[in-house]
């Protein structure tokens, strides 16, 4: 009897419906907007919205999980390419896609190493012996890292130099530990940095064209609350904490 | 085709990890099988940590004692010798993992071994060196052989200590494992697929190897 009635408790906790407005919107984003999407969220509570969740790693990954069926309202990649898996799939909601922010390239390295980085990294020199960088197979980060080195003539000389890591902040870590010479990282990683160090940021101009766009999913649980959201990330109290941490918002 | 390389790499990395264990897993092995000492709960334990723990865990340790700032890394990296991120921190990884089941194998082959012949050999004239090799060790082959069957087949599966310590450098450290989270990672899910039904070919029949000679263990009593 007392277990026959535990179970139907059980049954109604898990089959009850989720409210809307307390269940949190679920965003898969790129990694490298973790401090600067804490704040927006916190910002975004602040201002009546409600709870965040994130779920954040290498773009590709999350465009895999998404399409594996992962649960999330919200995705915001680092490049277009991943946004463009998901959307072809058919998991995006139409209409939902929008340009959030510009970033741009930053070779770093730790203090000791930075000043020999920021000479001898043009002439690709032997002493920079290992470069991190996201895979660039299909990190984003990494995919953007070889944009650049090819444009300056400089990736077959560091090809079988690269350490590929499975998102841009592994990158970041590599190099903090000391077990690689340099990593191509995004400027806004240096935020986040406690031992690396700038050697060098790449103008715009010179670098791949890094726009992160975000969209909600079509199998979004709270739809309502997602385009909130998102909405949110392209309006002006976000678009100043963007700009704090070095991105460049594209909202109007 | 890449498959082949990271295939032959794998087995050739596994093989030298087995080499590497067997002779501090022998000495481990009879120590615990025959000798009573202090510490010797401390020296079971230790020994027994790779299986317990999480394999990134015991990944990161490699990494924090052999990275070029580390304590270890740092000695050999003046004397020019790299161990992260290179096929050392392969096999590296892998004999760390296989030990602890190397070792628990052989180690029950031991306490198989009648001390009897080992007292008589000694009675005999043997020193405790040629009694070892002439008496414990050829009693207790099989499970030498069916430890190190099972060492190599943890190596060659080996996957949360080796991408902490050595990554997954195309043709320098990409192992099986390593290749098949990879691939699936930049959505390579043909050669991922590939790679996943060699591994489990190989996996097979290094157990069913092991289990056939621990049998033939079993039966020698």
């Amino acid at each position: 009897m007392l277990s026959r009635l535990t179970l139907l408790v059980l049954l109604a906790w898990f089959a009850a419906p989720q409210g809307g407005a307390s269940e949190p919107v679920t965003v898969a984003a790129a990694v490298s907007l973790t401090q600067v999407l804490e704040e927006i969220a916190a910002a975004y509570a602040a201002a009546g919205g409600g709870p965040v969740r994130f779920n954040l790693g290498g773009s590709n990954v999350l465009a895999r999980q998404i399409l594996n069926g992962a649960p999330a309202d919200v995705f915001i990649s680092a490049d277009e390419a991943q946004m463009a898996v998901v959307e072809k799939a058919g998991a995006v909601l139409a209409g939902s896609r929008v340009d959030l922010v510009e970033n741009q390239l930053a070779i770093v390295a730790t203090p000791d190493r930075v000043d020999f980085v920021r000479q001898e990294f043009g002439r690709a020199a032997a002493g920079i012996r290992r470069l991190a960088i996201g895979d660039p197979a299909a990190v984003p980060a990494g995919v953007y890292a070889r944009q650049y080195l090819e444009r300056r003539g400089l990736w077959s000389a560091y090809e079988p130099r690269i350490v590929p890591t499975t998102n841009v902040r592994a990158a970041l870590a590599a190099v903090e530990t000391g077990s690689v010479d340099a990593a191509i990282v995004y400027l806004t990683d240096l935020a986040a940095a406690r031992t690396a160090v700038l050697a060098f940021a790449v103008p715009a101009k010179d670098g791949p064209r890094i726009v992160y766009p975000g969209a909600v999913l079509s199998a979004a649980r709270n739809q309502t609350e997602a385009r909130r959201f998102l909405t949110f990330l392209r309006g002006p109290v976000a678009a100043a904490i963007f700009t704090r941490y070095k991105f460049a918002p594209l909202a109007s | 085709m890449d498959v082949w390389q990271i295939t032959s790499f794998t087995l050739l990395t596994a093989l030298a990890a087995t080499a590497l264990m067997v002779p501090p897993g022998l000495a481990l092995a009879w120590l615990l099988a025959r000798r009573r000492f202090r510490g010797r709960v401390l020296v079971e334990t230790f020994v027994s940590l790779p299986l317990v723990m999480p394999p990134v865990a015991t990944g990161l340790i490699l990494l924090l004692l052999f990275s070029p700032r580390g304590p270890v890394g740092g000695v050999l990296a003046r004397v020019g010798i790299d161990v992260v991120f290179t096929w050392r921190a392969v096999v590296l990884a892998m004999t760390v993992m296989g030990l602890p089941l190397f070792v628990r194998t052989v180690r029950a082959g031991f306490e198989q071994v009648d001390t009897r012949y080992e007292a008589i050999a000694g009675t005999l004239g043997a020193s405790p060196i040629r009694v070892f090799f002439s008496i414990t060790l050829p009693l207790a082959f099989p499970a030498l052989a069916a430890g190190a069957v099972l060492g190599f087949a943890r190596a060659i599966g080996e996957f949360g200590a080796t991408i902490m310590v050595a990554g997954s450098i195309p043709g320098v450290t990409r192992t099986l494992p390593v290749a098949i989270y990879t691939f699936t990672e930049i959505g390579r899910d043909r050669d991922a697929a590939m790679l996943l039904a060699v591994s489990a070919g190989i996996a097979f029949a290094a157990l069913w190897l092991s289990n056939y000679l621990t049998s033939r263990a079993g039966l020698r009593t």
